[in-house]
């Protein structure tokens, strides 16, 4: 017998281990993960680079002086211009931009901005339009973060700071504030999220309200005008929201979308009169660039987040104050080129968002962010560059050569200490992250860096140090050449980098799918083998075939994202059918019909519970609408009211204290002194309840007992004492566990013990709905234990033999575990979790504290009280030695049992991730899902391996 | 001892209606329903998506008084209970078999604001007309009978299988038309209690075809037994 408990112990352990490599192995392949380097570029660090640390020396520069009083401002390279404006217009689609030309049909939102079209394609232009390629996950949060770090964001950035957005990581803003530069922000609030402090003025406004299409542009065109004509700052960033708002409400095809299209091009055609009109030499924006950018696209449903052509697809039109610019070398030109109605020749470039903070940092003369990975735009570059004083040599086709040849000296140099930035932060992050580049992907970049830095010492260093160099076709070629392994090294970079950050892995999802489908066999094959009397039911049984109904109904419930959104109804819905189930069998039984009807009435209870969770979803959530089918009309400031709400908590909890009373009051006293022991430990239980009331009395006004707190010294005393309850009880419990192996009876008194102790602090962590529910919780459990009791009683099973197990019960435990982290407030979303309550009982941040804190709250009521109250579920009278290890063979089928209905929901969420990895919602709603299944999933199987060991 | 004693009236019932008969007791039903429908369309010029409170109000008014005209001929123990009696009985049976059901229905997760009140009471009325009122009409207050053909699913003769089988249908058929309503579709029949309306009339009719064929299937069984 002991060993078969020993194996017992041994299966629960290898499902953990199945389990946890099958998650590992395809959270490798979907889960895309990227560390954050805590390191900055300083501009120090270029003395480092091979690369010449002043500018080059100009052919036409004889005035040695100017050289070196401009040096005094460089940091890593000649700063271009002065003063950059980006305006981002969120969510701005290609063809809000580009003339309608460029696509095979006109629509009515295109050609709206008509300013940024007249500017580009004027004669003489100083402007351009870009496609602009951004790249998923398309959401604003982390499309800033790329823009800003010139990185590759993914869905979990390691190293991002506990609930706070802050960027840690070095970043556009953070290099700009460390070179002097000033900055002004104005419009959405994202902004001051990611950088808190870097701002030197900012006027941020909500981004909160969906249906708001107004406030934060008003606020931002309220702002922009006076600030254009100030000279106190250098960079202007004004992020407009309402184009994305109009799309999320209205579509692309709406009249308010066009609006807002024709408002943004009076505000813009009003920012450039304001900019040409100080343009002049010594004005104020005499050198300035204006950048009017998307940060992501967006579908024709306004949806965006994820991966299509639509949504990655936004645009970005640079201007530079500045006329005359250089043209780019044809080799480097990106343009297609289009007839317009007139017939005339239009072009637009096209450029990667990933470049963007390098080759801004390039223009202003800043260092680029440590972890950008992309390489300076030449084209961006290019308008710019205008600030080479050439107006000496402005004459016919020369001057243009000499200018071309003058942009390509400045920009083989940039590149080559973009290069070098980009080497010296791949191979840092080689080297310190956890999952790095492997070792063939960094051999075949070092060659082709490698190369690119040989042939710039050998010979492009010395060209571009030779102040007379005037044999211009060979130092064109190989300027040209050594730009072109520049390119190629920085285009092999970027590939492995999206292959290892936006990229999934679909052999390792495969394999980890398929490893979870095997165990999920063996799991069935265990809780159905051994045909035993006392077993499971058998296969035909309906209970069984009802519960396979139902798990099934479950599983394919989550392939549609509407499904999971709505997760707490749908595992309520069941629960309810269950209990009308059970309903109908006490009929027809003529027993337990009042308990039947109490499981109804705690389920219609849990659904009240579940759709108050759910509008505080819809209120943060993008793809909900907030649906208040809850609301009675009720005025809920009446104070009859306001009183039950506030006693209804305390009351709970005494009458859980009884509840425990009761329970240890009917089991037998006398005995060995473990017996008693296990009675002590749950008196321990007791007290913690009766603090908990204290704490929740001193905490309302009602009482009067405001000074109880003072008394017993600050309000973080009482949590402290429960929690060290109740670690003094797991103490007592597993050293009880351990060297009391004898005594096998009254394991009813070992449950209530178990369950009570771990219960204080999550009822404590959940604050006061927690003893609520756990009143209900335990109510239903008790109800499930006596309908499925129904059973055993009317089979008269008077052989003192334990009748079959019907899995629904196990299946009705397992809703309702569901429906209470539904109930108590939780959402499969990472701001579904209460991080308020990691800080109950402590002021201060210690991570792996208050991260246990965290998961106590969140998983609290759905795993640790359902695994371990598991035994709940089975009858307590049986007295003879024989039913107890019958029973005890029971209680380990029912957690494998409910080990695989876990594990069946899980398997069906990474099916369902897997199929829909290219989804709109991957990001925003799948994603979180499988991360939360998945920690359910391991942290069941591992308290399922605890309480066996605890149990048998 | 308790079950021989109230076989006698039960089979005297059972033989009161023969297949055909159930046929035309369906097709009435049936008819009335198209022609609440019908009703509803032309002279109030709504339908169950733009006004599903009056539609389920005028179909269940329509639907109720020819279930009980035609349930109460078949009502158990004639001899005592007088037809008026049957109909009364049925009226108190569609107002307690209405709460029984929006009780259910609110567990199962409909909505309780103001707003849907009227639908949901007068969704549970037509669910009422379908479930329990022929059950009224036809056993009254007898629970055994009602235990023995609900709970149990033990029914005898004809009759009650008209009254079971149609009624476990509609009540399938709405937790089947429940499903959809989450979905993101945005279309308005996905609003509660529509596409729960179109599952209980779906189940409701698919209920009495499979009842129908339930009692052919039998009579041959019969007859062949005696053959």
């Amino acid at each position: 017998m002991e060993t078969y408990l020993k194996n017992k112990k041994l299966i629960a352990i290898g499902f953990l281990l199945i389990h946890s490599i099958a998650i590992l192995i395809f959270t490798r392949g979907f889960l895309l993960t990227r560390t954050e380097l805590p390191f900055h570029s300083t501009c120090s660090d270029v003395s480092l680079s091979p690369c010449l640390t002043s500018p080059p020396p100009s052919n036409h520069d004889s005035n040695p002086d100017s050289i070196s009083s401009h040096s005094n401002h460089t940091c890593w390279t000649k700063p271009v211009v002065d003063r950059v404006i980006i305006i981002v217009l969120d969510a701005l689609r290609i063809d809000f931009v580009a003339p309608s030309a460029f696509f095979p049909e006109p629509k009515p939102w295109m050609d709206k901005l008509t300013i940024l079209q007249k500017l580009a394609f004027a004669n003489e232009s100083s402007a351009k339009i870009f496609k602009a390629f951004a790249d998923p996950p398309t959401t604003s949060l982390q499309r800033l973060k790329g823009l800003t770090t010139g990185g590759l964001p993914t869905f979990i950035d390691v190293g991002n700071s506990f609930g706070a957005p802050a960027i840690v990581e070095d970043n556009f803003i953070n290099q700009l504030v460390q070179n002097g530069k000033r900055l002004v922000m104005m419009g959405d609030d994202t902004w001051t999220q990611l950088f808190p402090n870097q701002f030197q003025k900012s006027y941020p406004f909500p981004s909160f309200n969906v249906k708001d299409l107004d406030t934060v542009d008003n606020g931002c065109t309220e702002h922009l005008f006076p600030t254009l004509y100030e000279d106190d700052w250098d960079v202007l960033i004004a992020h407009f929201l309402g184009v994305d708002h109009a799309g999320h409400i209205f579509g692309v095809d709406s009249s308010p979308m066009i609006n807002k299209l024709e408002q943004y091009n009076s505000v813009l055609e009003k920012v450039i009169s304001i900019l040409e009109s100080h343009a002049g030499p010594g004005g104020l924006h005499e050198n300035t660039m204006l950048i009017v950018m998307g940060d992501h696209g967006q579908t024709l449903n306004g949806d965006h987040g994820g991966g299509t052509a639509e949504e990655v697809e936004t645009s970005m039109f640079a201007m530079s104050t500045k006329k005359h610019t250089t043209s780019v070398p044809p080799e480097f030109d990106t343009s297609s080129c289009k007839q317009n109605s007139d017939g005339k020749q239009i072009c637009i470039s096209s450029i990667e968002q990933l470049d963007f903070a390098a080759t801004l940092s390039a223009l202003l003369g800043i260092s680029s962010p440590f972890g950008s990975i992309g390489h300076v735009n030449p084209e961006l570059y290019a308008l710019g560059s205008s600030n080479w004083d050439l107006e000496k040599s402005e004459s016919g086709n020369f001057g243009t050569q000499s200018a071309v040849k003058e942009w390509m000296k400045n920009y083989v140099n940039v590149l080559c200490v973009n290069a070098w930035q980009v080497k010296r932060y791949i191979d840092v992050y080689s080297n310190s992250s956890v999952v790095g580049f492997s070792s063939d992907d960094m051999a075949r970049i070092s060659d082709l860096y490698a190369a690119a830095e040989q042939n710039w010492t050998n010979s492009v260093k010395h060209l571009l140090m030779d102040r007379n160099g005037d044999e211009n076709n060979t130092n064109r070629s190989a300027f040209k050449e050594q730009i072109a392994a520049y390119l190629n090294f920085f285009s092999s970079v970027v590939e492995l980098a999206r292959s290892k950050w936006t990229e999934f892995n679909l052999n390792l999802m495969i394999t980890g799918f398929g490893i979870l489908v095997i165990s999920l066999i063996i799991q069935f094959l265990v809780v159905f083998h051994g045909d035993k009397s006392y077993a499971v039911g058998f296969w035909l049984s309906t209970g069984a075939a009802f519960t396979l109904f139902l798990v099934t109904i479950r599983a394919c419930s989550f392939l549609s994202n509407s499904y999971i959104l709505e997760e707490g109804k749908v595992a309520n819905f069941l629960l309810a059918t269950t209990g009308l189930i059970k309903l109908r069998y006490s009929v027809m039984k003529k027993t337990m019909r009042k308990e039947a009807v109490i499981f109804l009435a705690i389920a219609s209870v849990l659904r009240v519970s579940i759709d108050i969770g759910l509008t505080k979803q819809a209120a943060t959530s993008q793809f909900m609408s907030s649906s208040p089918s809850w609301i009675l009309g009720i005025a809920l400031d009446l104070p009859a009211l306001t009183y039950a709400i506030e006693i209804a908590p305390i009351v709970s909890v005494v009458i859980l204290i009884c509840v425990l009373y009761i329970a240890i009051a009917k089991t037998p006293s006398e005995g060995m002194w473990n017996e008693g022991m296990w009675k002590y430990v749950t008196v321990g239980s007791m007290i913690s309840y009766f603090l908990i009331a204290l704490l929740w009395a001193s905490e309302s006004k009602i009482f009067g007992l405001d000074g109880l707190l003072q008394v017993i010294g600050g309000r973080n005393r009482i949590p402290q004492t429960v929690y060290a309850i109740g670690l003094v009880q797991l103490f007592l419990l597993a050293s009880a566990r351990m060297f009391c192996a004898g005594e096998k009876k009254y394991w009813a008194t070992r449950t209530v013990a178990l369950v009570s102790a771990c219960s204080s602090p999550v009822i404590l962590l959940s604050g006061k709905q927690g003893s609520l529910l756990a009143l209900a919780y335990l109510l239903a459990g008790y109800c499930i234990m006596r309908l499925e009791g129904v059973e055993r009683i009317t089979k008269l099973d008077r052989q003192n033999k334990l009748s079959k197990l019907n899995p629904l019960c196990v299946m009705q435990w397992s809703l309702l575990s569901i429906c209470m982290f539904f109930a108590s407030g939780h959402w499969c979303a990472f701001d579904g979790l209460r991080y308020g309550a990691a800080f109950v009982g402590f002021d201060e941040f210690v991570l792996i504290r208050q991260a246990i804190l965290l998961t106590i709250e969140t998983f609290g009521f759905s795993i640790i009280l359902s695994v371990f109250g598991l035994p709940i579920l089975l009858p307590i009278h049986s007295q003879t030695p024989q039913a107890h290890s019958q029973k005890r063979h029971q209680l380990f089928q029912m957690y494998m049992l409910f080990g695989v209905i876990s594990a069946t929901t899980v398997t069906a969420t990474i099916l369902c991730v897997t199929i829909q990895r290219r989804h709109l919602m991957v990001w925003g709603l799948f994603a979180p899902k499988f991360v939360f299944d998945v920690v359910g999933l391991i942290l069941t199987d591992l308290l399922i391996c605890l309480a066996s060991a605890y149990y048998f | 001892m308790k079950e021989g004693k109230k076989k006698k009236p039960e089979t005297s019932i059972g033989e009161s209606i023969s297949a055909l008969g159930a046929f035309f007791v369906y097709l009435i039903t049936g008819l009335f329903l198209a022609v609440g429908f019908w009703v509803v369309r032309d002279k109030y010029s709504v339908d169950l998506i733009s006004d599903p409170s009056l539609t389920l109000r005028l179909l269940w008014m329509i639907e109720f008084p020819i279930v009980v005209i035609i349930f109460s001929l078949f009502r158990s123990n004639p001899k005592k209970c007088s037809y008026f009696r049957a109909v009364g009985r049925s009226i108190v049976g569609l107002i307690s078999g209405a709460i029984i059901n929006a009780l259910g229905a609110v567990s199962l997760g409909a909505p309780v604001g103001m707003q849907s009140l009227p639908k949901t009471v007068h969704w549970s009325f037509l669910m009422s007309v379908f479930t329990v009122v022929p059950a009224t009409a036809v056993f009254g207050a007898s629970w055994t009978n009602w235990h023995r053909v609900f709970a149990s699913l033990k029914p005898t003769g004809n009759i009650e299988y008209m009254i079971l089988i149609p009624a476990y249908g509609a009540i399938i058929g709405g937790w089947f038309g429940a499903w959809p309503m989450p979905l993101d579709w945005e279309r308005p029949w996905q609003e509660w209690p529509i596409c729960v309306c179109y599952g209980a009339i779906g189940g409701y009719i698919v209920g009495q075809l499979v009842s129908l064929s339930l009692m052919i299937f039998l009579r041959k069984h019969k007859n062949l037994k005696l053959a």
